[in-house]
């Protein structure tokens, strides 16, 4: 991988360069607090794009992966139905990916793409995706309370997937290309060469970020022993269950989900409209068939669905990646306090409470 | 630009309802084509038992429905009970309407590797539909299989499906028993729960080298299979289809899943042995 060094004054030149390539960017943008959002780069709110900006709640899949989309376009003409499929994907770069939300990228390739069905919708948005990523250093603006990348391998800094990373080096910015096209952007004057110091201070700030992450969860790779070897209590599930309120949030913020519903809506008689909608297995009615008969009807079965997907070998074999990516959202967002950090400790908990008492009546 | 309709996933094809016919109350049968002679064509060559369709009807929107026709029959159809919205709408086309369909989707039955064994399909209800595909393919292979014996049984007399198909099957081929929960006046056969049928005096199921097809509603399975196991079946030596609620039937839209099955890719067909060890209960 070939890597230049970027000036502090220079460094957002790069979101100018790729929109005088003709991308659309899009950046992470600062509200209030700690709010911050995705938003299209224009000459307006260009002076607003930051490096170091609290990641988003809403994360960056959207762009691959629509919280709502337009399948297909149908008509009804004289009793002959017509179907025109809408595949849109604009040219569009995100600057300011963090390494999470490049693995939720990762992970929709590897579940819509790598297997025997193709999604074309999610593959041609995901062609013509430009990802900028920027390391997470900043231990106030960049790494929240609950971030736990370094439980799921995927940060503070990633190692692939992405075309262009920057890493803030205190005095200047180091810009790595990951891809060809991230490469061709070196082109430009305002990359400087990058020396063995400049490589050895990025390690040195690495591992400075790593000490920096908060202790969200420790247990990750425990839990998904306990859950693949079906090891977890009942009751534990129960106790998730019991504090789960069913609003879905935890599947909406996750970058990793990618269960949909598909829904027809009619715009003008005859005219319909095939639409996408992101679904949650966090909804009573996410397994409800016609005729009433739900197979999931308890809200444990369902708390149990959403980390038996994230957290069983099986799936992480099958896509060859896992889903969950460390970014903490679903625990910042869950009112019941049953994001992924707190399920791996309540899992964690119940197991050596078990081996406990497992001991003492052997 | 858009890409050509066989990559797309999502993209149906458009089919005309050729006739409807009454089975039994709600439950109605759709004799369908598709437009394309030579979609159809493709389709009569590539469906196996137990696969399924992804059914369009435009404005209602798509909803799953099993193939009850055999590949050994050339003809293609839905049996649909009305339950939902989709159903609901499904059930009102003329002949001439048009709809759209995807598919087929599923493993479906792996029927060459049951060749030389004994076959027992035990049905409940509207379970048959599934399974009809099944049995009008081993009576047309019927050298390929050793002994078939059928057990269906409906709520009442009125309730029993298929009615031309039940007369062909007493005569042909296979050892056919029948029953119903509550009789009516004039009913003469047997009556009770499918299950009771194994033990009816002068029934034998045959139990080795012997592959059985369950399909029926949830307790009813559930009684069928603790009678089948009673009798010295295998866990493996029993399969069933799953249904479940889909939105894709390509392993994308998330909501079939199953421990750590999707019904729609990796099933609809399981053996009882896989079902225990999904991770899920069913």
């Amino acid at each position: 991988m070939k890597a230049r060094i970027l000036s502090r004054a220079d460094v957002l030149k790069v979101v100018d360069q790729l929109r005088g390539l003709g991308y659309e960017v899009v950046a992470p943008l600062a509200g209030r607090g700690r709010d911050s959002a995705f938003e299209i780069v224009t000459d307006a709110n260009r002076d607003k794009v930051e490096v170091h900006v609290p990641n988003p709640y809403n994360p960056a899949k959207r762009y691959v992966f629509p919280q709502l989309e337009r399948l297909l376009k149908i008509q009804k003409v004289d009793g002959d139905i017509h179907f025109e499929p809408t595949v849109e994907g604009p040219k569009r770069a995100i600057f300011g990916i963090r390494s999470c939300d490049l693995r939720g990228i990762y992970h929709l390739d590897r579940f819509f793409l790598g297997r025997d069905f193709t999604d074309c919708y999610v593959e041609k948005k995901r062609k013509n995706l430009f990802l900028v990523n920027v390391a997470c250093t900043d231990a106030t603006r960049d790494i929240g309370s609950q971030c736990f990348c370094m439980c799921t391998d995927s940060g503070p800094a990633a190692r692939e997937n992405f075309d262009l990373q920057i890493m803030d080096l205190g005095s200047e910015f180091m810009a790595v290309a990951g891809s060809p096209a991230g490469e061709a952007l070196f082109s430009a004057p305002f990359y400087k060469k990058c020396s063995l110091g400049h490589v050895q201070k990025r390690a040195a700030v690495l591992e400075e970020a790593r000490k920096q992450l908060k202790d969200a969860t420790t247990w990750f790779s425990g839990a998904v022993r306990y859950v693949s070897s079906g090891r977890v209590a009942e009751k534990t599930w129960q106790d998730v269950g019991n504090r789960c309120v069913e609003c879905g949030g935890c599947t909406f913020v996750c970058p990793a989900c990618t269960c949909f519903t598909v829904t027809d809506r009619e715009v003008a008689p005859g005219e319909i409209e095939r639409m996408r909608v992101w679904d949650s297995c966090a909804l009573s009615g996410f397994t409800r068939m016609a005729g009433g008969h739900n197979p999931r009807k308890a809200v444990h079965d369902r708390r149990n669905r959403r980390f038996f997907r994230k957290l069983h070998h099986y799936f992480v074999q099958r896509e060859l990646s896992v889903a969950c990516v460390g970014c903490g959202r679903c625990a910042e967002v869950c009112h019941g306090d049953v994001g992924m950090p707190s399920v791996v400790e309540m899992i964690r908990r119940a197991a050596t409470e078990s081996d406990k008492n497992e001991s003492l009546t052997r | 630009m858009n890409p050509s309709p066989a990559e797309n996933i999502y993209l149906p094809k458009v089919a005309v309802v050729e006739g409807l016919n009454d089975e039994i109350p709600d439950v109605k049968t759709v004799h369908w084509h598709l437009t394309n002679p030579e979609e159809q064509k493709a389709f009569l060559a590539a469906f196996k038992p137990g696969q399924f369709c992804l059914v369009s009807i435009p404005g209602n929107g798509e909803f799953t429905l099993s193939l009850p026709p055999s590949p050994t029959e050339g003809k293609t159809f839905f049996t649909l009970r009305r339950v939902g919205v989709c159903s609901r709408a499904f059930q009102e086309y003329k002949p001439g309407d048009k709809f759209a369909l995807r598919g087929p989707f599923g493993n479906g039955f792996p029927m060459e590797s049951f060749y030389g064994k004994n076959i027992v399909v035990v049905a409940g209800g509207i379970g048959l539909i599934p399974l009809r595909s099944t049995i009008v393919y081993v009576l047309a292979n019927r050298e390929k299989f050793k002994g078939v014996q059928i057990f269906y049984g409906a709520k009442t007399p009125k309730e029993l499906m298929y009615a031309e198909d039940l007369k062909k099957w007493e005569k042909g081929g296979a050892e056919f028993y029948l029953t119903v929960d509550r009789a009516d006046p004039g009913y003469t056969g047997n009556i009770g729960v499918v299950g009771t049928l194994f033990k009816r005096p002068g029934v034998k199921v045959n139990v080795e080298n012997t592959v059985a097809f369950v399909c029926g509603p949830p307790i009813m399975f559930r009684f069928v299979i603790k009678d089948l196991l009673e009798l010295g079946f295998k866990e493996s030596a029993i399969v069933s289809t799953l249904e479940r609620y889909m939105k894709c039937g390509v392993g994308k839209c998330g909501h079939c899943c199953v421990g750590v099955s999707y019904v729609c890719v990796d099933g609809p067909v399981f053996t009882y042995e896989q079902l225990k060890r999904l991770g899920e209960s069913i």
